[in-house]
C-alpha cells in the first residue's frame, strides 16, 4: 500500500492513484496473504483434509473392520496406532474420521447460514410483528431440549446416522446466527442504498438477496467460518457425552470417546491423544482462518 | 420498570407452555415407553404388568389429558416420581441443582476475577508485546472447546499427579458432603469452563474499552483536565462495563442448566448429567422437570441482562 501515491483533496477524501482500482474481494485476499497465521492455518486445515479424503491410501486398515484377534492393542501388529476394544484400527478411525467431522461441520454451516439468511434477513428487513414473530421462535429454539431429539429421531429411526446428526445440529443451532443476521439488518434498513432500490421497484427477497445480503458478506463470510468450527465442537461433545453417530461409524468425537475410561486415559496416549489433537488442531486453524478473514474484511485494518 | 418486569414475567408464560408442549409430544413421539425400558422382559406376562402400570400412572390417557394431569400436578408442587431412580423428582432435583450451582459459581468466579482484569491490562497498553501474546493466548483458549481442557485437566490433575478427582461431586469417609468437599469435586469441571468463558470475558473487556476510549466524551475529559485514572475509572470503565453486565445476565441462564458436557465427562451430579441420564432412560417427569428449570433460568437470565442493561445505562428506559 505504502507505494500507492495518495493525495488528499481540499474535502478531505483521500484518492488513490497510480494503480488500477481493486475490487474489494481482491482487496480482502491481499490483506489475508499478510496475515502469517491464517495462511499458515489454512495450509494445516488443507493437509488434514487431504489426510482424511485420502485415507485410503495412507493405510490399509478398514476403519470398521474388527480384528479379534488384537482388541485393545498397543500399536503394532500393522495397527499404528493400536485398536480400540472392539478390534477396530485406531490409526484408520482418526484418518476416516476427519470426514465425518468435516462434513458435519461443512454442511450444518451451510443449513444454519441457509436458515438465518432467511429468517434473520426477514426479520431485520421488514421488523414489526415479523420481527417479533422470529425472535420468539429463536427464544423457543433456544430453550429447546436437543439432546432429547437426539434420541427420539435415533430411537424412531434405529440408529443415529450422520445425517440424522446432521439433521438435528442444523435444526437446532440456527438462532444465534439468526439474531446476529437479524441486527445487522435492522442496521442497513434504512440506509440510502436500500432506500434507493426500493424506490427503483426492487421486491423485498431482491432488496435482501442482492442488495443487503453482499453488503455483510464479509461479515457472514467470518461468522460461517466461526461457525464451522463450533458446530465441529459440538459433534465431538455430542459424541463425548455418548450422544454421537452410532458405531461402528468413525468419527474424532466417537475415538475420542471410546478411549476416556479412567485407565485408558492413563495408559493408552495412543487412543486419545491423536483424535483430541486432530480436534483441536482443525478447530484451531478454522478459527485463525476466521480471524484473518475478519481482518481482511475490514477496511479499517492496516497491514 | 416495575410495569416493564411485570410485562415480561407474564410474557414468559406462553413461551414455557410452548416449550413443555413440544418436549411432552417428542417424548411421547419415540417408540417405546417409560415401563418398557424398567420392566424385566423375563417376567410372567409383562405385556398385563406393562398395561397395569401404565393405567396406575396414568399413562394410557389421552396425550392432552396426560399434559394437563401433569401441568396442573406441576403447579402445585407435585412433579411427580422418576421411573428411571425410583424417587421423587425433587429428591433428585434438589442435590443437582446445588452441585450445578457449586460448580457454576465457581467457573463464574474465576471467569471473572482473571477475565476482566486481563482485559483491562490488554486495553491499558494496546498493541505491546503484553496484550499481543495474552490476546493470542485468549485466542486459542476461547477456541479450543472446554471438554479439551477437561480430558487434560483430569489427565494432568488426576492421573498424573493424583490430586484432584476426575469423576463425582463429592467424596467418601469423613467431610464428605461439607461445602469444602464439594468445592473439591467441582474445581477440575469449573476450570474447564473459565479457560473458555474468561477468554470471552477478556476479549470482550478489551474490546469495549478500546472503542470507548476512542469516543468524543473521553478527549472532552482529558481536555478538560482531568487525570488519566480519574478518567478512565468514571468515564471509560464505566461504559465500557455496559455490554459486559448483559453478558453476565445471560450468564445466570447457564448457573442453573450448568454443562451437559462437562457433568457428562466428569460424571459430577449435577442437573446436566441427571438430565442426560434422564433422556436415555425415557424418565418423563424428570426430563419435563429439567426442561422447564433450564428454560425459567434461560428466560430470567435474558430479562436480567434487560434489567442490568437499563441500570447501567441511564439511557435505556423501557416504559
Amino acid at each position: 500500500m505504502s507505494t500507492n501515491i495518495s493525495t488528499t483533496t481540499e474535502a478531505g477524501v483521500t484518492v488513490r492513484a497510480g494503480r488500477p482500482s481493486k475490487s474489494p474481494t481482491r482487496m480482502a485476499l491481499e490483506r489475508f496473504m499478510y496475515n502469517k497465521m491464517a495462511i499458515a492455518s489454512s495450509v494445516i486445515l488443507l493437509l488434514i483434509v487431504i489426510m482424511s479424503l485420502a485415507a485410503p491410501l495412507l493405510t490399509h486398515q478398514s476403519p470398521t473392520v474388527q480384528d479379534l484377534a488384537h482388541t485393545d492393542a498397543p500399536p503394532g501388529n500393522g495397527h499404528l496406532l493400536g485398536t480400540d476394544t472392539s478390534g477396530m484400527d485406531l490409526f484408520a478411525r482418526d484418518l476416516y474420521g476427519g470426514r465425518i467431522d468435516l462434513l458435519i461441520g461443512f454442511m450444518d454451516m451451510l443449513i444454519v447460514m441457509v436458515i438465518s439468511m432467511v429468517l434473520g434477513g426477514v426479520a431485520g428487513y421488514y421488523g414489526g410483528w415479523v420481527d417479533s414473530v422470529v425472535m420468539r421462535v429463536c427464544d423457543f429454539m433456544f430453550n429447546f431440549p436437543f439432546l432429547l431429539l437426539i434420541i427420539i429421531l435415533s430411537a424412531i429411526l434405529n440408529s443415529t446416522s450422520v445425517w440424522v446428526l446432521i439433521g438435528v445440529i442444523g435444526l437446532t443451532a440456527w438462532p444465534g446466527m439468526t439474531r446476529l443476521i437479524r441486527g445487522l439488518f435492522l442496521n442497513l434498513r434504512d440506509s440510502e442504498f436500500v432506500l434507493a432500490s426500493k424506490m427503483a421497484g426492487a421486491g423485498p427477497m431482491r432488496i435482501i438477496f442482492r442488495h443487503m445480503i453482499p453488503s455483510v458478506m464479509g461479515t457472514l463470510v467470518v461468522q460461517a467460518t466461526f461457525l464451522f468450527a463450533g458446530l465441529i465442537a459440538s459433534e465431538a461433545a455430542l459424541a463425548v457425552i455418548g450422544f454421537g453417530v452410532t458405531p461402528p461409524t468413525p468419527s474424532w468425537g466417537d475415538v475420542l470417546s471410546n478411549a476416556m475410561g479412567y485407565f485408558q486415559l492413563a495408559t493408552e496416549p495412543y487412543a486419545w491423544v491423536p483424535p483430541a489433537a486432530l480436534i483441536t488442531i482443525t478447530i484451531l486453524c478454522i478459527n485463525f482462518i476466521g480471524d484473518g478473514l475478519r481482518d481482511a474484511f475490514d477496511p479499517s485494518f492496516q497491514v | 420498570m416495575g410495569t416493564y418486569i411485570a410485562r415480561r414475567l407474564l410474557g414468559m408464560i406462553p413461551m414455557l407452555f410452548a416449550i413443555t408442549v413440544a418436549t411432552f409430544l417428542m417424548m411421547h413421539a419415540a417408540p417405546g415407553n417409560a415401563i418398557e425400558a424398567i420392566l424385566n422382559p423375563a417376567i410372567k406376562d409383562p405385556q398385563q404388568l406393562q398395561q397395569q402400570l401404565l393405567h396406575a400412572n396414568g399413562l394410557d390417557l389421552p396425550l392432552y389429558q396426560q399434559y394437563l394431569n401433569w401441568i396442573g400436578n406441576f403447579l402445585i408442587g407435585n412433579w411427580g416420581f422418576s421411573f428411571g431412580q425410583h424417587t421423587s423428582v425433587l429428591s433428585l432435583i434438589g442435590p443437582a441443582i446445588k452441585n450445578t450451582l457449586i460448580m457454576s459459581i465457581l467457573a463464574e468466579f474465576f471467569t471473572l476475577i482473571i477475565g476482566i482484569p486481563l482485559g483491562l491490562f490488554q486495553s491499558r497498553k494496546p498493541y505491546s508485546s503484553f496484550d499481543y501474546s495474552t490476546s493470542t493466548a485468549s485466542f486459542i483458549l476461547f477456541s479450543v472447546p472446554s471438554f479439551i481442557f477437561a480430558i487434560l485437566l483430569i489427565y494432568v490433575f488426576a492421573i498424573k499427579l493424583r490430586i484432584f478427582p476426575s469423576q463425582g461431586s463429592m467424596g467418601t469417609g469423613p467431610g464428605a458432603g461439607s461445602l469444602i468437599d464439594h468445592i473439591y469435586h467441582a474445581l477440575l469441571p469449573a476450570i474447564s469452563i473459565a479457560l473458555v468463558s474468561l477468554a470471552f470475558y477478556s476479549r470482550q473487556t478489551r474490546g469495549a474499552v478500546l472503542e470507548v476510549s476512542r469516543r468524543d466524551y473521553v478527549r472532552t475529559a482529558y481536555a478538560k483536565g482531568l487525570d488519566e485514572g480519574s478518567v478512565f475509572r468514571k468515564h471509560v470503565l464505566r461504559n465500557a462495563m455496559i455490554p459486559l453486565i448483559t453478558f453476565f445476565g445471560f450468564d445466570f441462564g447457564g448457573l442453573v442448566a450448568g454443562s451437559v458436557i462437562l457433568e457428562g465427562i466428569f460424571q459430577y451430579q449435577g442437573m446436566g448429567l441427571l438430565t442426560i441420564t434422564a433422556v436415555q432412560q425415557r424418565d418423563y417427569p424428570v426430563i419435563m422437570a429439567t426442561t422447564v428449570l433450564f428454560a425459567v433460568a434461560i428466560l430470567l437470565g435474558n430479562l436480567l441482562a434487560d434489567i442490568a442493561y437499563a441500570a447501567a445505562d441511564p439511557r435505556i428506559r423501557y416504559n
